[in-house]
């Protein structure tokens, strides 16, 4: 049973860092698929479409933060934390990054077709990324609670 | 990568579609159309081809009977693997079979004896109440009883302009919640044979114009072999 509880640790602390980094990738794909398409069809703005397609990658980075806090020493009284903490906040990155994907492909499809558009296309990714960063603070402070 | 995203490559690289009557051409041409649509999956781009094939005017046989047609509506719409295109054939042919009722009302004939004359749901409707105006399908298809007036004015362009607008409003409505899926990229090439269509009128009525000055300005003039040389 113990090493069950401690294999769960194991997993909480990769587990955020882990969960980020799918739903950045899946999330950069979707919009850097976006991102080629707009390319294709318009002359100029390029850098902007790729700008935009790559804001899903902040919540690897997130996980990457959240492991690094929660990383201390594995034990049956510290892996229910970790597992808890570092999963649930995994989670969280990983459907904010695939949904802000999603947001973005949205904002260089609308903005591709109406330039002016830009700044505003880009708020319900800027929201996204909103909640992303909730789930990231709150993991940081709840570790700090965590007995080292 | 999420199915609802599957095409955000192919439908960010075509060019929006403006208003349908306003359009002064496509916004992309047949051959770059085409171009594009090669990154459809193998299935998808059948399911479209075959879609297109069944629905669109411009890829009609004008030799084939009203029956071979139906037949292979029939044969075919079944067939199609993705249910959205089904639908949208679905609703489309059953357009056509009204269509079709009211001009043949329009002609003068009488109810088809046929139980299975047309596509869809309503033949069977349109035999029943043939000399109702709109053959109580009102609530149905809001279109028809406007679409009938207008053809007994004798109103052909405003026929088709109200039947174009139809299909066009019915793609707007369906395209909500498909915006990078396999249905955006239907609606989206359906769109574009809309616009095609709409712009070669322009065309056919630009070349009728055309006649009909070049009529009135040689009218009364003779050109003999020796002129014209």
């Amino acid at each position: 049973m113990n090493e069950l509880v401690i294999a769960l640790g194991w997993a909480g602390l990769c587990g955020a860092m882990a969960l980020g980094a799918i739903g950045s990738i899946i999330g950069c794909a979707i919009a850097g698929q976006a991102a080629i398409g707009a390319m294709v069809d318009t002359d100029s703005g390029y850098g902007r479409y790729i700008g935009i397609s790559v804001m899903p990658s902040s919540q690897v980075i997130y996980g990457i933060v959240i492991m690094f806090t929660l990383q201390r020493e594995v034990t049956v009284d510290t892996a229910p934390a970790l597992f808890g903490i570092g999963i649930l906040a995994g989670l969280a990155l990983l459907f904010s990054a695939v949904r802000q994907g999603q947001a973005c492909a949205s904002a260089i499809h609308a903005s591709k077709t109406k330039p002016e558009i830009f700044g505003l296309s880009l708020a319900p990714a800027a929201i996204v990324e909103g909640f992303a960063v909730f789930a990231f603070v709150f993991a940081l402070v709840l570790a700090g609670g965590i007995p080292a | 990568m999420t199915d609802s995203h599957r095409y955000a490559m192919l439908l960010s690289a075509l060019p929006a579609h403006g208003a349908l009557f306003t359009a002064r051409q496509t916004p992309l041409s047949r051959i770059r159309l085409e171009q594009r649509l090669t990154q459809l999956d193998a299935e998808d781009a059948r399911t479209l081809r075959t879609l297109r094939t069944l629905i669109e005017w411009a890829e009609q046989d004008p030799h084939s009977s009203d029956q071979a047609v139906l037949e292979r509506a029939r044969r075919q719409i079944p067939t199609l693997p993705d249910p959205f295109a089904r639908d949208l054939a679905d609703w489309r042919l059953e357009m056509r079979t009204l269509i079709c009722a009211l001009r043949r009302r329009h002609r003068g004939e009488p109810p088809p004896s046929e139980r299975r004359w047309g596509y869809g749901r309503w033949t069977e409707q349109v035999r029943r109440h043939w000399n109702e105006p709109a053959f109580r399908l009102e609530r149905a298809c809001p279109w028809l009883p406007e679409a009938a007036r207008r053809l007994d004015q004798g109103d052909a362009i405003g026929v088709e302009r109200l039947l174009l607008r139809t299909v066009w409003e019915h793609l707007e409505r369906l395209h909500d919640g498909h915006h990078f899926d396999f249905a955006a990229v239907i609606i989206y090439a359906l769109r574009w044979d809309l616009v095609a269509r709409w712009t070669s009128y322009h065309h056919e009525r630009a070349l009728a114009r055309f006649d009909d000055l070049i009529e009135t300005a040689l009218d009364g003039v003779e050109l003999t072999p020796e002129a014209a040389a």
